[in-house]
């Protein structure tokens, strides 16, 4: 069996603040409203929001991501326990609700490139695509698990998988994240969608894309939320939560009895059509957010 | 600067880069052609009765997109339209780029630097069948003969680069003022429309110069288009390319034309190692001149009367099906505006290249659709491949600003 990495207390705090300004995201917190006239729909010059209240909302995303990049290392090393205890359907059901913490916040993980290579990179990046030595992680695994239909074998990937999201947590754990960056998050998120998560190229083996669609959308929901106070904007406000709603909405409708989603299979041309527009309306509007707030 | 070209009046000039900003878009009586240039500053007017880029002289560079509607609901229409229309005028009449602030993302690509000039841009929007359908009530407003297109004998469609709500063609003198008008419209147009295949055509530019006099080959070799309508003399194009009244038309349709768009592959490997006479005697024409087998020009017209039996010309060569030139079919007549293309290998590592055929016409069934039934099971058909392209109905011009492309379809039901 393999270790499972328990949270060290600090952490464990980190990730309570999080869970509970997950919850109150609805409303922005009290005394963060900023009292300031409309401007036109795209701002000739960005807004400069007040510094405290800009550094209170990356310190809150700060706080999010720890807590993601721990729930990424529970839930992957309860994926490889099922993948090293031969459990190949347990496996399958544990694989998507796994990636999800860090389908949240990839834009951040991204930041360490040398990770990603092992953790979430497809085939087709390496010279030798699927049979490249150099393929390994969740992919790796996913191909296995679900093309292959065996665990067998899988062993000493899923081992270092687990490793790796463990190197993951703390190299996050010790980050200042840059504010352009985290900014940035918002719509990086959405650029993944409309590059590799419509097409359906990014899940290809386990058809579960739409977790990951879900999960990104509610990562760059995180930040817009966060920092939707310090926006002047109230129209950009509200065609941005018109466009989140509308993706959540469509989202809605391929959630499988038991929480999950539907295999991407199911959508039709049409059905992928559909969420292309709101993605495309948050890509463009998104793309102005660090703008707005006066962000290098 | 620029050393303008000689063209006529009715063209539109910026007077200089200075100038370019103070420009609203051209107005044309018409669209109807003179002679081409491929200055930068050369716009085509984008009003009139007709769209431009249709009977307009063929410059260089021409690309061509089929788009999916993502709006939901009808009343979304007005405002697609519209955007579409003011940005086609700006793109076509060229102007400043508006400033912005470096924290945000630029509005322009910047692809054609500060000022964006005209470079003998064209752009025509289509509506195809698939935009008829349940979702914006517009079915009792479709042209009659706009279908989805049908697979022919010889067809090997593929889904992915067929049909399509929207088409638009661009063609200017590069590439790059083509893909700068994508651009453009892509970004005014987000949550609207989606690209659904796009291909690029080219016709080498010494010959666009000289139109009319000579005639561009198309990737057999062949000299193509010898015999196509002359588009300088308003009275055929009134007859074979413009929806008229009378045709049993919508009303909101007269003035507007029916576009065929066809990708055909042409396999050339095979035919480079097709002996020359073969060749001659598929296409019914010299290779070298362009004339027709057994004549010394490319503009004889070839004698079928004095070739009942195909001595000369094989009653299944392309030319004489594609043309008889026999009493009852000259209805069929249309006018071809197609392009050559050429992007990368097959899965067999064969070269991907081909004619990116286009054709306009006032009505579908007797123009192009007698045509290529006529075609079926022609000696070419080894060679060629069609494996894209759709229906599709160019719209009517908009008269002026204010006015929009599509305006009329829309208040029609």
């Amino acid at each position: 069996m393999p270790e499972i990495p328990r949270l060290a207390p600090d952490r464990r705090r980190a990730a309570a603040v999080a869970v509970a300004l997950m919850v109150g995201l609805g409303d922005p917190r009290p005394g963060w409203a900023l009292e300031q006239p409309d401007s036109p729909p795209r701002p000739a010059r960005p807004s400069r929001p007040a510094a405290p209240e800009l550094a209170a909302a990356l310190a809150a995303y700060r706080t999010y991501v720890v807590a993601q990049a721990d729930a990424f290392v529970r839930e992957t090393a309860r994926f490889v326990a099922a993948v090293q205890a031969g459990q190949l359907a347990e496996a399958r059901r544990l694989y998507a609700p796994a990636r999800a913490p860090y389908e949240r916040i990839e834009p951040v993980a991204a930041l360490f490139p040398d990770l990603i290579k092992r953790l979430d990179v497809r085939g087709d990046e390496f010279e030798l695509r699927e049979r490249d030595p150099a393929f390994v992680g969740f992919h790796r695994l996913e191909m296995a698990l679900f093309t292959h239909g065996s665990t067998e074998g899988l062993g000493e990937a899923a081992e270092r998988l687990a490793a790796e999201t463990v190197i993951l947590r703390d190299r996050v754990a010790g980050l200042a994240i840059p504010p352009a960056k985290a900014v940035g998050t918002a719509s990086a998120l959405i650029e993944g969608i409309a590059a590799t998560k419509i097409s359906g190229e990014e899940e290809r083996y386990s058809r579960t894309d739409l977790w990951d669609f879900q999960a990104n959308i509610e990562g760059s929901k995180v930040v817009f939320t966060l920092l939707r106070p310090l926006l002047a904007d109230r129209d950009f406000v509200a065609r941005v939560e018109r466009s989140y709603k509308r993706v959540e909405d469509l989202l809605a409708r391929y959630r499988s009895p038991d929480g999950g989603f539907q295999s991407y299979d199911n959508l039709t041309a049409r059905d992928r059509n559909a969420l292309k527009g709101p993605i495309t309306l948050l890509a463009e509007d998104l793309s102005t957010l660090r703008g707005r707030l006066g962000i290098d | 600067m620029h050393s303008p070209a000689p063209v006529s009046t009715r063209r539109r000039f910026l007077g200089g880069l200075g100038a370019a900003a103070l420009l609203g878009p051209a107005r044309a009586e018409d669209a109807t052609p003179t002679t081409a240039t491929e200055g930068t500053l050369v716009a085509q007017p984008f009003y009139g009765l007709h769209q431009a880029g249709i009977v307009t002289p063929q410059p260089a560079a021409s690309l061509y997109v089929a788009f999916d509607v993502l709006a939901e609901r009808r009343g979304e229409l007005p405002h697609l339209f519209r955007t579409l229309s003011e940005r086609l005028a700006f793109l076509t009449q060229g102007g400043t780029v508006p400033d912005v602030h470096p924290q945000l993302p630029p509005r322009d690509s910047g692809i054609l630097g500060p000022t964006v000039l005209p470079d003998n841009l064209t752009a025509t929007l289509s509506v195809g069948a698939s935009l008829f359908d349940y979702r914006f009530g517009l079915a009792r407003a479709r042209p009659r003969h706009l279908g989805p297109m049908e697979r022919f004998s010889n067809d090997a469609l593929d889904p992915a680069q067929c049909h399509g709500d929207l088409l638009i063609q661009f063609c200017s003198n590069t590439a790059e003022t083509n893909i700068h008008a994508l651009r453009d419209v892509l970004k005014a147009t987000p949550g609207l429309l989606a690209p659904r295949w796009k291909i690029e055509g080219f016709l080498p530019p010494h010959v666009v110069k000289t139109m009319g006099a000579d005639t561009v080959r198309n990737m057999l070799g062949f000299k193509d288009g010898t015999a196509n309508l002359d588009v300088r003399d308003p009275r055929l194009m009134d007859r074979y390319v413009w929806v008229g009244p009378g045709q049993e038309e919508p009303a909101w349709a007269v003035g507007g034309s029916y576009q065929v768009v066809r990708i055909i592959r042409t396999l050339v490997e095979r035919w480079d190692r097709t002996p020359l006479g073969e060749q001659e005697a598929i296409i019914g024409r010299h290779k070298g001149s362009g004339a027709p087998l057994k004549r010394g020009h490319e503009r004889d017209v070839p004698d079928y009367a004095a070739d009942p039996d195909g001595e000369t010309v094989s009653l299944a060569a392309h030319i004489r099906l594609a043309n008889p030139r026999l009493p009852g079919t000259e209805g069929s007549l249309i006018l071809r505006r197609s392009y050559n293309y050429s992007r990368g290998l097959t899965a067999a590592g064969q070269l991907d290249m081909g004619l990116l055929f286009v054709c306009y016409q006032a009505d579908l069934s007797a123009g192009f659709v007698t045509v290529q039934n006529r075609l079926s099971g022609e000696g070419l058909e080894e060679y060629i491949r069609p494996i894209g392209g759709g229906y599709f109905f160019a719209l009517p011009g908009t008269p002026r600003p204010g006015n929009y492309l599509g305006d009329g379809l829309l208040a029609a039901v």
